[in-house]
């Protein structure tokens, strides 16, 4: 087993949910939407820098850029990683390649293990959130630890290391699960984690010292082209009646919110 | 000759993914740990079954299944269990693996459904073709009848399990059920102190209300159990009334309004975003507001 210590974190440029743009027949407008790091990947960011001080090595960062195309989203996707970099992942690596665009989980992840083979990066733990802004459906980590036959660890709130073993505290529906394994493991980890803070100038400054790699498909090998097709998607408009209720004084305002609860019929007689 | 595998624990959970199963073939049952396994038997020729319930046993035995008998699809309900699981079994054959999904449709081996986008601002449709994974999003597709006399078969996978389960704690709850209720008032930041969420919690109970809240008052605060969060990442709520005092609309909290029939927020800032994504606003301080409101359903006795 290595015993580098280095960690890996996995982090996403993503549609920006808050700036949505919708076409005139309802479309999802993906070209007007930015992209930005996906939130729950910035606590793995923390949690790996939390963590580097116990395992004194180094942080990578692994992007698969799925959105494009990559020409005009190219600077979204570097203020990603910036980001990364700004608040302590050591060097970054990149895949851009229009030619997996709009990706799925299957590329995604298949190009993570291909990247992790070209720079011969053997990490302690992998690292990421458990799922992203915009998909949402928190699979690539599975999917990486089941392609290198390590233990996964998903929904991770709380990380212990103690010498060569995790242990970590999983968040689910009903129950908190202490799982023990050991290292190396890939984990995954929720918002609950920790609570991380934007970079500081400096750290911005610093950030475009570090080591940057940006790949390309044919650099890499073994990875699986995307299966899923996206045939549509629509902003969701949930029409609400947007009606001010108004009035001199509170008192009639909450006579008239207790007449609409009455039409509502939630009011027990 | 097996066209599907279901992973499932309920009854209820059975009965829907029945429905889907049925449009691509023949299905097999696998439950897991603690499941309503005799009922199971009515909607599934075959229950395969394993005693363990975390992700590391399950993934096994859905590998275990999926190399011997080869099924088109594999389908469960969404659980962080399952997401954990299919995420393996999906990644070891490259397989598609969809979550969150509803609106299943076949035509010859081309699957469609719709699942939440855009942390619930958009839907997408996405098109695949089989061998594929899904997970479903529960109470969105409808219920099919069993009958069938099934049989059950133990499926011992070892214990090859490499994450060691050292303890459960059940989570505390704040003994509501949000996703039956039929009126729901909703606390969020607005809210100065704990001790202040007695104004709302007095108002429900006059009003027969149960109490949900936004994120920051369960998971940063934790003022309030998670049982009352609602949003992308708390529960999914479909009230006749839903009345939120101090919360601003972010999106993802609304992610967990969309089938709420009536919105109503209490917001003391007109330029609140929840007013555009409300049926009804109120402008006015909840510490002025609900004090009157309550004194007047008082009245009303
Ligand atoms: C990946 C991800 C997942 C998330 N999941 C969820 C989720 O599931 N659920 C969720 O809720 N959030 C979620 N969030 C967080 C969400 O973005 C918001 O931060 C959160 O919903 C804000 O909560 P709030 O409205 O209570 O607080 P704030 O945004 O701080 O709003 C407080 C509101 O109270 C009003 N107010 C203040 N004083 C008074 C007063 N005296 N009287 C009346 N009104 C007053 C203010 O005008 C303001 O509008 C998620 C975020 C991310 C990134």
């Amino acid at each position: 087993m290595s015993t580098l210590g280095d960690i890996v974190v996995l982090i996403k440029p993503a549609l920006n949910p808050e700036m949505i743009r919708s076409l005139p027949d309802g479309g999802v407008d993906f070209d007007n939407i930015p992209l930005k790091l996906s939130d729950i990947d910035r606590n793995a960011i923390e949690e790996a820098n939390r963590l580097k001080e116990l395992l004194k090595g180094k942080i990578y960062s692994i992007t698969i850029s799925t959105w494009g195309p990559i020409a005009k989203r190219d600077k979204d996707i570097k203020m990603a990683i910036q980001e990364g970099l700004a608040k302590g992942v050591d060097e970054a690596i990149l895949l851009e390649d229009d030619s997996i665009t709009p990706g799925d989980q299957i590329t995604t992840a298949s190009a993570i293990v291909s990247i992790l083979n070209k720079f011969n990066i053997k990490p302690d733990i992998i690292l990421t959130g458990e799922a992203t802004i915009d998909g949402f459906s928190g699979q690539v980590a599975g999917r990486v630890a089941a392609k290198l036959n390590l233990p996964y660890i998903s929904f991770a709130r709380k990380i212990d290391l103690n010498g060569n073993k995790v242990i970590a505290e999983r968040d689910l529906e009903d129950y908190v699960e202490v799982v023990e394994t050991q290292l190396p493991a890939v984990i995954s980890v929720t918002r609950e984690i920790n609570s991380p803070k934007p970079p500081t100038l400096i750290q911005i400054r610093m950030a475009s010292k570090k080591p940057q790699h940006v790949v390309k498909l044919s650099d890499l090998t073994n990875v699986a082209m995307p299966k899923k097709k996206l045939a549509e998607a629509k902003v969701l408009s949930v029409k609400r009646k947007q009606t001010m209720i108004e009035g001199k004084s509170l008192e009639e305002v909450a006579d008239k919110l207790i007449e609409i609860l009455e039409q509502e019929g939630v009011l027990k007689h | 000759m097996v066209d599907v595998l279901v992973v499932v624990q309920k009854e209820a959970d059975a009965s829907e993914l029945l429905t889907i199963a049925k449009k691509v073939g023949e299905p097999v049952a696998l439950t897991y740990g603690n499941s309503e396994i005799e009922k199971l038997t009515k909607y599934f020729n075959k229950v395969y079954r394993i005693k363990e319930d975390d992700p590391n046993s399950i993934f096994f035995a859905i590998k275990t299944l999926y190399e011997k008998l080869n099924p088109k699809l594999v389908v469960g309900m969404s659980s962080k269990n399952l997401k954990d699981a299919y995420s393996r079994l999906a990644g070891i054959y490259d397989l598609p693996l969809a979550t969150d999904i509803f609106d299943f449709n076949v035509s010859g081996s081309k699957v469609t459904y719709k699942r939440s986008f855009l942390s619930g601002r958009a839907i997408e449709t996405e098109e695949v073709t089989m061998p594929l994974l899904l997970l479903v999003s529960p109470r969105k597709t409808q219920k099919s009848e069993g009958n069938s006399n099934g049989s059950i078969e133990e499926l011992s996978i070892g214990n090859s399990s490499n994450v060691v389960i050292k303890e459960r704690k059940e989570k505390v709850k704040g003994g509501v059920n949000l996703e039956a209720a039929e009126f729901i008032i909703s606390v969020g930041r607005g809210f100065k102190n704990k001790d202040d969420l007695k104004l709302a919690f007095d108002l429900a109970e006059l009003a027969g209300a149960q109490i949900g809240c936004s994120r920051p008052i369960a998971a940063d605060l934790k003022w309030l159990t998670e049982d009352h969060w609602v949003g992308l990442s708390g529960k999914k709520v479909a009230p006749k009334v839903y009345l939120m005092f101090g919360i601003s609309g972010a999106p993802q909290h609304l992610a967990g309004i969309t089938d709420a029939k009536t919105v109503i927020a209490v917001n003391n800032d007109k330029t609140a975003p929840i007013f555009k994504n409300a049926d009804y606003g109120i402008v006015a301080d909840l510490y002025q507001f609900i004090p009157i409101l309550t004194k007047k359903l008082k009245e009303r006795h």
